[in-house]
C-alpha cells in the first residue's frame, strides 16, 4: 500500500464549500480525503453551529475547539467571506470561477438571496458541478420546511420503523442521516457528474433533497405499502429470517457499566453451535426451538431465556466465543470501546490522530472507504476559523495584498 | 435517449444482500450491472417482503428494489468451467463488486479465483470488496449481519430508551451505508483508472463506515473520557421531543433560540385555536421571552422554572393531541417551527410534497405469480442530476435471464458450448 502522501484520485479538483452543519461539510470532507482542495467558506455573521457545539476540548473555548466541527472539516481551508456585505458576491463568483464543484446545504431562500443559484453559477463557470442539498429539495409545496437530522429521521419513515413497538417512536439517538446517507449519496452523485464532465465537458446541477435520499434507503418497506397495502411498523431488533436476533444484557463490568451482546442466528446449524456454548441453559435442550419456525413462534419466550443466561456472562468473551463457532455476534460497543478497546479497529488504523493547534492530538474518523493504491488520507487537521482567508484570497483568487486589505476594511473578508 | 453518467461502464455484481445497494447506485446512474449468480440464484433472493405476501425467489419486493436495472447471468464458480467463463466475462468488466466471507474468499482463491490474478491480466480493473470488518485484522473472519454491524460500530448503543435495550436502526442501514461507501470507492477508483490506466482494489469495512454515524460518541470519549449514552428523549423540555397527535406522532423541536420561530409564536398558534389556556398571561409570556435552551439544560435551572415548564408541557401536549400529524407538520413548518411528522410508509406514499415532485416511478415487474406483471409504484432515486439523471430502465432480472445475451452475444461463447456448460451445471 502507498504511504499517506501519495497521489489521490481528486488531486487538482477544487471545491467551493458554501455549506454548514452536517451534510454539506461531510460531503466535502470525503472529497478532501481523496485529494480535492476544499475551500470552506465561513462567515462571521453566521458561524457554523457545530463550531460552538459539543464536545469541546476541556479548558478551552472559542470557535476552534469543538470536535464535532473539527472531525468533519479536516483537510480543508477556512475562508471568511461575509455574504451579507456588499461586494462579497464578486469574491464568491471569483472563487466559483476557479472551482470545479460547488456544495451547499443552505436553504433555497438563502442561496437565492446570495446569488448562488445554479443559473448564477453557470454565468461565471459554465461547467460547474453544483450540488444542492436542501432538506425538502429546491421546489415543491414543502420546499422551505426546515430542520436537522432529528427532524429528517421522522419525516423519512426511519423513526416510525425503528425501536420498541410498545413505546413511542423517539428516533435513533442521533442525527443519523447526516453522517453517511446524505453526504455519501451526494458524493456518489458528484463523482458520477465529474466523470460525465471529464468525458463531455458538461457540468450539471445535482439536487439532493434529503427527504428523498433517506426515503430511498427504506425502499422495501415503501414497496410493501405501495404494492401490498402493508404499512409496516417497528419491530425492535426482530428480523423476519433470523431468530434469535437481538441484543441481550450481559454481566455489568466491574465499574458497573452496562454490557450488552448482539446475536444473530440464521441457520439451524448456528443455533446448534449457540446451544453447545450455552450448555446447561434451559433453551439449549428445548425442542420448541430446534427450527427457525419454532424459534420464531416462541420468540418472546426464547429471548427471555437467552437474557436469563447472558446476564451473568461477560459480553466481550461471549461474542468472541460465538464468532469462533460461526455465530454472528458482537459486543455492543460504546465510545470507549471504539476508541480504547477494539483491537481490530485500532490494528487497522481506522482512526487518525492529528495535531491541532488548539485541541492538541485529537481523534478524527478515517476515510470512509479504503483504496489500496491511491488511498485517501487527512493531510491536516480542521482549519482554525478564518485561518486561510489571506492565503486563499491571494493564492487562489489572485487578489493583491492591497486588495485584500481593502476587502477586509469593507467587511467583505475577515 | 437520456445520457447517463456511467455510460459504457460494465460492473459485475457478485454480492449478497449486504452489497446489493452498491450495484443499484451504479446501475441507476447508467452502468451495465450484471449480477453473477450461482445456478439456482442469489440465496438472498428469497427475503421478505413479498409481492402479494407470497414467498418465492421471483416475488421478493426487497430483491426487486435493490436489483432493478441489473441483468442476471448464472455461473457456478465452484466448477473449473464456471471460473473459466467468469474469467472471460471479467475481461469485459471495469468494476467487480463482491461481498464474500473470508471463508468463501479463501476457497475461491485456492481454486484460482483470486482478484489479483484477474487484475494482472486486466490492469485497469477496479475490484471492490464489501466486508463486515475489512480484509485484514483479528475480526476479518467474523460473521456479520446488519444487527451485528450496528452493534460493532457503536451505533446501537445510542438508539433506544435508557431503561431498554440498545436498538438497531431500521432498514438494514448497515448494508445501505456499506453500499454507499463501496459506490464512492468504486467511482473514485474508476476515475483514477480512466485517468491513468491503473485499476486497484477497494475495500469497505461496514464497521468502519457505520461508525462514522456515531455522531460524537467517539469524539466525546477522546476529549472527555466519558461515554455517550442513549437518552430516548433528550431534553424533557416543552416543545422538544416526540408527541402524540390525533392520528400518530410528530417530532417537535420548537423554542430553541436561533432555530426557527420563538416560543411566543407557539403560544400564538395555540391561541388562534383557542387552546393556549393561561399561557397568554403575562407571567408566562415574560418567562418564555427569556427562554434559553442552554440554561434550561442545567437541572437546577429547570427546577427553578418547573411550574412554568410543566404548565407549558401540559398545554402543548393537549394542543398537539387535538390535531393530525399532517396539520401540525404543515402548519407548524409554515410558521417556521421545526416540526417533523413521524411518517409511516403509508404517509410517505401519500405525502403531497413527494407526489408534486413526481418522486415515485412506475415499473412493471414480471413475476412468477400469474400472467400479469406487477405494476409497481417504485421509490425514486436519492438524487437528481440535471444532465445525467438516475433512472430505472428495466425491472429486476429473473435468475439467469440474460445468460444467452451475455454469454453468447456479448462474451462470444458459441451457443452449443453454452448448452454443454449448462449440461454440466456450470451455468
Amino acid at each position: 500500500m502507498t504511504s499517506a502522501n501519495g497521489s489521490r484520485p481528486l488531486d487538482g479538483v477544487r471545491v467551493a464549500d458554501f455549506s454548514w452543519f452536517g451534510v454539506g461539510p461531510i460531503s466535502a470532507r470525503t472529497l478532501a480525503d481523496f485529494g480535492a482542495d476544499v475551500i470552506r467558506v465561513e462567515s462571521e455573521a453566521r458561524v457554523d453551529g457545530l463550531r460552538h457545539g459539543e464536545p469541546i476540548k476541556p479548558g478551552k473555548s472559542g470557535y476552534n475547539v469543538c470536535a464535532y466541527f473539527n472531525n468533519f472539516n479536516a483537510d480543508k481551508r477556512s475562508f471568511l467571506l461575509n455574504m451579507g456585505v456588499e461586494g462579497a458576491r464578486d469574491v464568491a463568483y471569483r472563487l466559483i470561477e476557479r472551482s470545479d464543484i460547488f456544495i451547499s446545504n443552505l436553504t433555497p431562500r438563502i442561496f437565492e438571496r446570495w446569488g448562488l443559484t445554479y443559473e448564477d453559477l453557470c454565468n461565471v463557470k459554465p461547467d460547474i458541478i453544483a450540488a444542492y442539498q436542501p432538506m425538502l429539495g429546491l421546489w415543491g409545496p414543502h420546499r422551505d420546511f426546515a430542520g436537522f437530522g432529528a427532524v429528517l429521521t421522522p419525516i423519512t419513515g426511519i423513526s416510525h420503523l425503528s425501536g420498541d413497538p410498545e413505546r413511542k417512536p423517539v428516533g435513533v439517538g442521533t442525527n443519523y442521516p447526516d453522517y453517511v446517507v446524505n453526504p455519501g449519496h451526494s458524493v456518489v452523485a458528484i463523482l458520477a457528474a465529474l466523470r460525465h464532465r471529464r468525458r463531455t465537458g458538461q457540468g450539471q446541477r445535482i439536487e439532493l433533497a434529503q427527504i428523498e435520499s433517506v426515503s430511498a434507503t427504506i425502499g422495501p418497506a415503501l414497496l410493501d405499502y405501495t404494492a401490498n397495502g402493508e404499512s409496516q411498523v417497528r419491530k425492535g431488533n426482530q428480523s423476519s429470517w433470523m431468530c434469535p436476533h437481538g441484543i441481550y444484557r450481559c454481566a455489568d463490568d466491574p465499574s458497573g457499566r452496562e454490557r450488552w451482546v448482539a446475536i444473530a442466528v440464521g441457520e439451524d446449524a448456528q443455533w446448534e453451535s449457540l446451544c453447545a456454548i450455552a450448555e446447561g441453559a434451559s433453551f439449549a435442550t428445548d425442542d420448541r426451538f430446534a427450527t427457525l419456525l419454532g424459534r420464531r413462534r416462541h420468540e418472546d419466550v426464547l429471548n427471555g431465556l437467552i437474557s436469563a443466561w447472558t446476564v451473568s456472562v461477560d459480553a466481550a468473551s461471549l461474542a468472541i466465543h460465538l464468532q469462533s463457532a460461526g455465530v454472528a455476534a458482537s459486543l455492543v460497543h460504546d465510545g470507549e470501546d471504539m476508541c480504547e478497546h477494539d483491537e481490530h479497529l485500532a490494528g487497522r488504523g481506522f482512526y487518525e490522530y492529528l495535531d491541532h493547534p488548539e485541541t492538541d492530538i485529537s481523534l478524527y474518523d478515517g476515510p470512509i472507504v479504503k483504496l489500496h493504491e491511491t488511498p485517501g488520507y487527512l493531510a491536516s487537521p480542521a482549519p482554525l476559523f478564518g485561518e486561510h482567508t489571506f492565503e486563499v484570497a491571494t493564492e487562489v483568487l489572485g487578489y493583491s495584498g492591497d486588495e485584500v486589505a481593502e476587502l477586509t476594511a469593507s467587511g467583505v473578508l475577515s | 435517449m437520456t445520457q447517463t453518467a456511467l455510460d459504457g461502464v460494465r460492473v459485475l455484481d457478485l454480492t449478497s444482500e449486504m452489497g446489493w445497494y452498491c450495484g443499484k447506485l451504479l446501475a441507476d446512474l447508467g452502468a451495465d450491472v450484471i449480477k453473477v449468480e450461482p445456478p439456482g440464484g442469489d440465496p438472498s433472493r428469497g427475503r421478505a417482503p413479498f409481492w402479494q405476501g407470497t414467498p418465492g425467489r421471483e416475488t421478493s419486493l426487497r430483491f426487486w428494489y435493490f436489483n432493478a436495472n441489473k441483468r442476471s447471468v448464472t455461473v457456478d464458480l465452484g466448477q473449473f468451467d464456471g471460473r473459466w467463463l467468469f474469467g472471460r466475462l471479467a475481461e469485459t468488466a471495469d468494476i467487480v463488486i463482491e461481498s464474500w466471507t473470508v471463508a468463501e474468499r479463501r476457497e475461491l482463491a485456492e481454486r484460482g479465483l483470486d482478484p489479483d490474478s484477474y487484475m494482472e491480466s486486466r490492469p485497469e480493473l477496479v475490484w471492490v470488496s464489501i466486508t463486515g470488518f475489512g480484509l485484514d485484522g483479528p475480526k476479518a473472519g467474523w460473521e456479520v449481519t446488519d444487527l451485528i454491524a450496528q452493534a460493532a460500530a457503536g451505533i446501537a448503543t445510542l438508539a433506544g430508551y435508557p431503561d431498554g435495550s440498545p436498538m438497531r436502526i431500521a432498514g438494514n442501514q448497515a448494508y445501505i451505508v456499506a453500499g454507499i461507501s463501496a459506490a464512492q470507492g468504486a467511482l473514485l477508483a474508476l476515475l483514477q483508472a480512466e485517468a491513468t490506466g491503473n485499476g486497484q482494489r477497494v475495500e469497505t469495512s461496514i464497521q468502519e463506515t457505520m461508525s462514522i454515524c456515531q455522531e460524537t460518541a467517539h469524539l466525546q470519549w477522546d476529549f472527555l473520557q466519558t461515554s455517550r449514552e442513549r437518552v430516548g428523549e433528550r431534553y424533557r423540555l416543552p416543545g422538544i421531543g416526540t408527541y402524540q397527535t390525533r392520528d400518530g406522532y410528530i417530532y417537535s423541536m420548537v423554542g430553541i433560540p436561533g432555530f426557527g420561530a420563538p416560543w411566543s409564536d407557539v403560544i400564538g398558534w395555540m391561541d388562534e385555536h383557542g387552546m393556549a389556556e393561561d399561557l397568554t398571561e403575562p407571567h408566562y409570556v415574560e418567562t418564555f421571552d427569556t427562554f434559553d435552551l442552554r440554561i434550561l439544560l442545567v437541572e437546577e435551572e429547570r427546577d427553578k422554572h418547573a411550574e412554568v415548564l410543566d404548565r407549558a408541557q401540559e398545554v402543548l401536549t393537549a394542543f398537539y393531541a387535538s390535531k393530525t400529524s399532517t396539520e401540525l407538520y404543515e402548519e407548524g413548518q409554515s410558521r417556521r417551527l421545526l416540526i417533523g411528522q413521524v411518517m409511516t410508509p403509508k404517509d410517505l406514499a401519500e405525502n403531497r410534497h413527494l407526489a408534486a415532485r413526481e418522486w415515485w416511478l412506475e415499473l412493471n415487474q414480471p413475476t412468477t405469480l400469474g400472467q400479469d406483471d406487477a405494476a409497481l409504484k417504485f421509490p425514486g432515486p436519492p438524487y437528481r442530476l440535471s444532465e445525467t439523471p438516475a433512472t430505472i430502465r428495466r425491472p429486476a432480472p429473473r435468475i439467469g435471464e440474460h445468460n444467452q445475451d451475455v454469454w453468447v452475444d456479448e462474451v462470444g461463447i458459441p451457443a452449443e458450448d453454452l448448452i454443454a456448460f449448462a449440461g454440466e451445471g456450470a451455468v
